[in-house]
């Protein structure tokens, strides 16, 4: 048994598409937020992968570098949006 | 990547996308937000056995963040104005880029490299973090300052008008 880029594009492409999937099908704004980071998530699977499997030349761990950032701008994101929505009990 | 590599990548992927499906799908906060913590464990693992232990640990960090933001109970529900008709469009749509996406990695043709770096390359990925990519570590690093003081302001203007 092996694994391969194509079988990580295959994991990051599902990722993305439930997070579009996420995004577009919620009602609730606050819970189509958390598509953000299922989409986020995807392009970095993709870039580990590219990373590890075809990165050659030049810095190799860019994609590693990068899935760093995507996972700390979701995590931004979402503080973001559930802090402009606000809480609750203020109406 | 040997088949025990294999065997930890596919069962991860597998958590992975059962908690995506289970943000995309469940009805409550509080599962909302537990399945947001599976897929980050399972995102983690996928990266682990992709050899990136260090954003595998990132990873693990932030979406357990935004696992607990997404399960808070204290911020009140805001109704989307787009009609059925656009949400079912949209979710067509990402039905159709599924299906795109999943045709482009079969078709394709990708180089293939030896991977040299170790289990998680912390030493490599800071020099290229801290010294070639510096500019978007800052621009990502200003986009953390922004969110957090916007959703703080935010946050504290509600409960002024309160």
């Amino acid at each position: 048994m092996s694994a391969g880029l194509v079988q990580v594009f295959f994991v990051a492409a599902g990722l993305v598409a439930v997070g579009i999937f996420a995004a577009a099908w919620r009602r609730d704004l606050t819970a189509a937020l958390a598509g953000i980071p299922l989409m986020f998530g995807g392009a970095a699977v993709a870039l580990v992968g590219i990373a590890r499997f075809s990165a050659a030349g030049g810095p190799h761990l860019f994609g590693q570098g990068f899935a760093v950032l995507l996972a700390i701008s979701a995590l931004a994101l979402v503080a973001l949006g559930i802090g402009i929505s606000g809480r609750e009990g203020s109406r | 990547m040997d088949s025990l590599h294999a065997i930890g990548f596919y069962v991860s992927s597998g958590v992975l996308l059962a908690g995506a499906l289970g943000v995309a799908l469940l009805p409550g906060r509080g599962q909302r937000g537990a399945a947001l913590g599976v897929a980050g464990l399972g995102l983690a693992g996928v990266f682990l056995f992709l050899s990136a232990g260090f954003a595998a640990g990132i990873a693990l960090l932030c979406y357990a963040g935004a696992a607990l933001l997404v399960a808070a109970p204290q911020y009140r529900s805001v109704e989307n104005v787009a009609s059925a008709t656009w949400r079912q469009l949209g979710a067509i749509g990402a039905a159709g880029l599924l299906a795109l996406l999943a045709y482009s990695a079969f078709r394709g043709d990708f180089a293939s490299a030896t991977f040299y770096g170790g289990a998680f390359g912390v030493a490599a990925l800071g020099r290229l973090m801290f010294a070639h990519d510096a500019l978007a570590v800052e621009a990502v690093a200003l986009l953390g300052l922004v969110a957090l003081a916007g959703a703080t302001a935010a946050w504290r203007a509600r409960e002024r008008g309160r």
